[in-house]
């Protein structure tokens, strides 16, 4: 059966990444949302799940049941999640200022930091 | 540089900072007639990483320290006169003491690490002192030069300094020394070794790294006195001479040395021919006396310890006051030209005097200390059994030294007067006291041994234990001398009349030196590295967003690559079915079709809900993974998902169809992506389960922290930390936010 | 904007309270059971987005108790000070302390994470749905 998840998590992966290589602003903010789903849910395999019961201490029960789930994991992934939805808030604050002060959405095409690679700015590839 | 003309700039002469370097001398010799050597100051600075502030002061460092400090008072008292006209003397002269505290750290430093940082601090401070006349392309050029030559051996130098602490398991250089014969065996020995020598080679300027040196006459003259002949181009000279008891049993230790030495100092001395520069000539002597220094330190005799140390005084001595008669010249004339400097005997009377003076302590004659390190020098080597050609090679470099002392002592003041050129007139007593002082103070040893004796004897015993009861006057052996110094004051005479006749003859040598010598390396070696910056700034960093993603995940995948085919992977799929298996396999469904969509869909909207659709897929999963905390969590998240989301897209415009340029790059990445993700978590799959962790916070998340719910218990109490951080990310990106929306509105108000 | 439904207008308030009700119940109940500060934290940025939506921004940031950038940064430092107590005592930092009421530290704790995901993720939902109105 894990297999089955195994095969999930890769095409995710792939679809993430071929996303965030997009030249599309919003395209690839999604990529990278997707690609920290893809991080959680790689976390969460790692865990091993197969367990149906939740790691709760029973009532009258002095610790977990050994048939409980990892705990570990889900407490890393929980975090993960909340994070991951705010740095995806935060990227498509971030990508929505850039559209309105670039005027495209094109992501190869943001040159406030760094000019393209034909700018006479950078230093010739070869002598003069 | 002459300042002749140029008003007085205002502000004080600095004179007073000469009380520095004299505070320190006088407390020196305090200490050297109250305590007996060695010292050591030992103060933990961090503990963990073997770093202490260990300071260890014998014999050596004594010597060293009593010309770092003796002359640089001097120095001091002559850069108040130099510089009386510069304005912004006192950055130089800070400078200046920064140096030399670092000196003095550097020949003091016990740890290993504190050695190395002292060392690199003369770099640093070389670096701004030569460079000290920036407005001068010549000057920055030389600047660069010298640091990255230092700099480069530095870093060999810590390379070295690390494995031999490795290898001998402390981090003090005596311990290592104590330690040095038992590393004989050790493989790694030879590359340590090469390393730290590289490191000493190119501080001191030996052949090939020697052409800094020459170069490094850019800076004003009292540094060119200060760093580039007494002291700083003496710290590689001092760590062979400090490791040389460790490892002069070795062979390769004693070949490098000797080889180096004479390669050096027969080089420098024919290259000092070329130059017509007094400062220039003098420097390429320097050289030669390092490769001398250097030479003497591979000799395997005891007596050579002694030679060494003898030798390293008496160049000191006599060097120093050299430059600073160059720099008197140059201050009263404005040339440095032995072409156009003739008979200024009659105009500076005193800094002839002091020249002659120092000549004759160059030359090795009579009435100096020269002679007197001559004489140890030559005892040295009749005990050692030196190669016949290094003999030969010393008679030629001492003759190359008595002809530079003719050039610097006699030839620019001798002779008729050349036409009057002004009011070439004596500089002030600042200037010429200094240079008189110290070679007088080199005549008063030669007469009176026992001043200078004791010093130099714990110095070279340093060097060489074993070193015998000997005084450096008794060991005055008259054959042996007199036949030395009168060979080498003959050829060198006939060097000194053929001077400009040699500098035409050697020509074409120095045209093949231009051509192909290390300093054209050099050249090659900077331009190659600018080179290979240009290619990757326009080839590899070509300000797309895209491209770097595509290269880091590139080589992260290589990485991965080569991780998985180095490592013992043991790769295990699982083909169970448990008993929510169907769930499991809607979640899995609901995941791919999401990716899918993500990917195949064009419109904004329907690209995120697709993205969506894995997230509530995944919540599938966990509620039948046993995760019911996280299977809410991200239901919510995807909800809140939409919300925002609508908001938002308007604010992105139509989806435009564009073209991806990368289009099969990007797919075989993502392709790669995918089978490296997959072959991950085969290999997760395949290690040995280790519970220990989950046992263990399952046994003590109620007795321990009072919950029942053992998820939230981690995150608010066993890694509550960690909560706090990511909390504080998530409100701090909130606040990161901020100016950005507030961008967003002033457009749309406008 | 979405066209806002009188039915969804008159319960968005009540609706609200229920949902905050519940994200409290969530939040205290977290410690036994599934639940906690991010569970809860969630589903009161659900309540108040409610609002947001069918009322307008302002009548959701007024039902808070903070606006969202004081009130996610009130819980990081909530949480902060949680961790203070321990310290006091000479414990390592974020020490959790419990008392024989059954108030402790790690509840503020998880006040403090709760207050963070409602004040920042409530703060986004806002900036992204106002036009520009008011400031989160």
């Amino acid at each position: 059966m894990s297999l089955i998840m195994m095969l999930a998590i890769s095409l995710v992966v792939s679809a993430g990444v071929m996303l965030a290589l997009s030249r599309d602003l919003f395209r690839l903010i999604v990529g990278l949302a997707v690609l920290g789903s893809a991080a959680n849910l790689i976390v969460f395999m790692a865990g091993r799940p197969g367990s149906l019961v939740p790691p709760l201490i029973e009532a009258g029960a002095g610790e977990l049941a050994a048939a409980a789930a990892d705990p570990l994991p889900q407490a890393l992934v929980l975090t993960a999640i909340v994070i991951g939805f705010a740095l995806l808030c935060f990227a498509l604050v971030l990508g929505a200022w850039l559209v309105r002060h670039n005027g495209h959405d094109d992501s190869d095409r943001l040159q406030a930091s760094e000019p393209l690679a034909s700018d006479p700015l950078k230093p010739p590839l070869m002598d003069e | 540089m002459s300042h002749a003309t140029h008003p007085a700039a205002g502000g004080p002469t600095c004179l007073w900072l000469a009380a520095a370097p004299l505070s320190l001398f006088l407390l020196l010799a305090w200490g050297l007639t109250h305590h007996a050597l060695p010292w050591h100051v030992d103060a933990s600075w961090v503990p963990s990483l073997g770093l202490s502030l260990g300071f260890r002061v014998d014999g050596l460092s004594a010597q060293m320290l009593a010309l770092i400090t003796g002359i640089g008072t001097w120095i001091f008292v002559y850069a108040s006169g130099y510089l009386a006209h510069e304005p912004r003397r006192g950055r130089l002269l800070g400078v200046l003491l920064l140096f030399m505290l670092a000196m003095v750290g550097a020949v003091t430093a016990d740890n290993l690490i504190l050695l190395f940082l002292f060392w690199e601090l003369t770099s640093i401070t070389s670096f701004l002192l030569v460079g000290f006349n920036h407005e001068q392309a010549a000057a920055r050029a030389a600047a660069r030069q010298a640091l990255l030559v230092t700099m480069g051996g530095g870093l060999a130098l810590l390379g070295g300094l690390v494995l031999l602490g490795q290898m001998a398991g402390t981090w003090t250089l005596s311990g290592i020394i104590a330690a040095g014969p038992d590393l004989a065996a050790d493989p790694r020995l030879p590359y340590a070794l090469m390393l730290v020598l590289l490191g000493a080679f190119t501080k001191s300027a030996q052949f090939p790294f020697h052409f800094w040196l020459p170069n490094a006459m850019s800076a004003p003259t009292p540094v060119s006195a200060y760093l580039h002949s007494a002291t700083m181009v003496k710290l590689g000279i001092y760590l062979m001479a400090r490791l040389d008891p460790a490892f002069n049993d070795l062979l390769f230790w004693e070949a490098i040395l000797i080889g180096t030495g004479t390669l050096t100092a027969v080089w420098a001395a024919v290259l000092a021919l070329r130059e017509r520069d007094l400062k220039r000539i003098l420097a390429h002597s320097t050289v030669s006396a390092l490769g001398t220094l250097t030479l003497l330190i591979g000799l395997p005799s005891p007596g050579a310890a002694l030679a060494v140390v003898a030798f390293l005084f008496a160049h000191a001595l006599y060097k120093a006051p050299l430059f600073m008669v160059a720099g008197n010249i140059d201050h009263a004339t404005g040339t440095r030209s032995i072409d156009h400097l003739m008979g200024l005997r009659r105009a500076m009377p005193l800094t002839a005097t002091a020249a002659v003076l120092a000549g004759l302590s160059m030359a090795g004659l009579p009435l100096s200390f020269g002679f007197v390190a001559k004489d140890v020098i030559a005892v040295a080597k009749a005990e050692a059994e030196v190669l016949t050609l290094v003999s030969y090679a010393t008679v030629f470099v001492n003759a190359i030294a008595v002809a530079v002392a003719g050039v610097a002592a006699v030839r620019v003041f001798w002779g008729p007067p050349e036409a009057p050129r002004g009011q070439v007139h004596e500089v002030s007593w600042r200037m010429f006291v200094p240079p008189l002082a110290i070679v007088l103070l080199g005549i008063e040893f030669e007469f009176f041994p026992a001043l200078a004796d004791p010093l130099l004897l714990a110095a070279a015993r340093s060097i060489s234990p074993q070193l015998g009861v000997v005084e450096l006057s008794a060991a005055l052996d008259l054959d042996v001398l007199l036949s030395a110094t009168g060979i080498t004051a003959v050829v060198g005479l006939l060097f000194f009349l053929a001077w400009d006749r040699l500098h035409q003859a050697l020509h074409r040598l120095y045209r093949l030196d231009e051509r192909f010598g290390p300093a054209a390396w050099y050249e090659h070696l900077l331009h190659g590295l600018s080179r290979v910056a240009a290619w990757h700034t326009r080839r590899l960093q070509d300000g797309r967003l895209s491209s770097y993603l595509r290269q880091t995940l590139a080589a992260l995948l290589l990485l991965g690559a080569f991780a998985w085919w180095a490592g013992d992977s043991r790769p295990l799929i699982g083909w169970d079915w448990p008993d929510q298996g169907w769930a499991w396999a809607v979640a899995a469904l609901l995941i791919v079709a999401g990716a899918a969509a993500a990917l195949l869909l064009r419109g904004r909207l329907a690209v995120l809900m697709a993205s969506g659709l894995v997230g509530y897929g995944s919540a599938v999963w966990f509620l039948f993974a046993g995760a019911p905390d996280l299977a809410f969590t991200q239901f919510m998240v995807e909800t809140a998902l939409v919300v925002v989301a609508a908001s938002v897209l308007p604010r992105y415009g139509p989806s435009s169809s564009r073209r991806e340029p990368w289009r099969w790059a990007n797919a075989a990445l993502a392709a790669a992506a995918g089978i490296g993700t997959f072959l991950l978590l085969a290999h997760l799959q395949g290690l040995p389960p280790n519970a220990e962790l989950a046992e263990w916070f399952g046994r003590t998340s109620l007795p321990e922290a009072h919950g029942r719910n053992v998820v939230n218990v981690i995150i608010v109490d066993f890694r509550a930390l960690d909560t706090l951080g990511e909390i504080a990310v998530v409100a701090f990106s909130l606040l990161a936010v901020l100016p950005l929306l507030a961008g967003l509105k002033k457009r749309r108000a406008a | 904007m979405t066209p806002r439904s009188s039915l969804l207008t008159q319960s968005a308030r009540p609706l609200y309270w229920i949902l905050l009700a519940a994200a409290v119940w969530v939040l205290l109940r977290g410690h036994n059971e599934p639940g906690g500060g991010f569970i809860g934290g969630l589903l009161a940025v659900a309540g108040s987005s409610l609002v947001a939506i069918t009322l307008d921004v302002r009548a959701a940031c007024r039902l808070q108790p903070l606006a969202p950038l004081p009130l996610a940064l009130s819980g990081v430092a909530l949480a902060v000070l949680a961790g203070l107590f321990g310290a006091a005592a000479g414990l390592p930092f974020l020490t959790h302390r419990w008392t024989e009421v059954g108030v402790s530290t790690v509840m503020l704790f998880d006040i403090g994470v709760f207050c963070t995901v409602w004040g920042a993720l409530t703060g986004y939902v806002y900036a992204l749905l106002d036009d520009g109105e008011a400031a989160p």
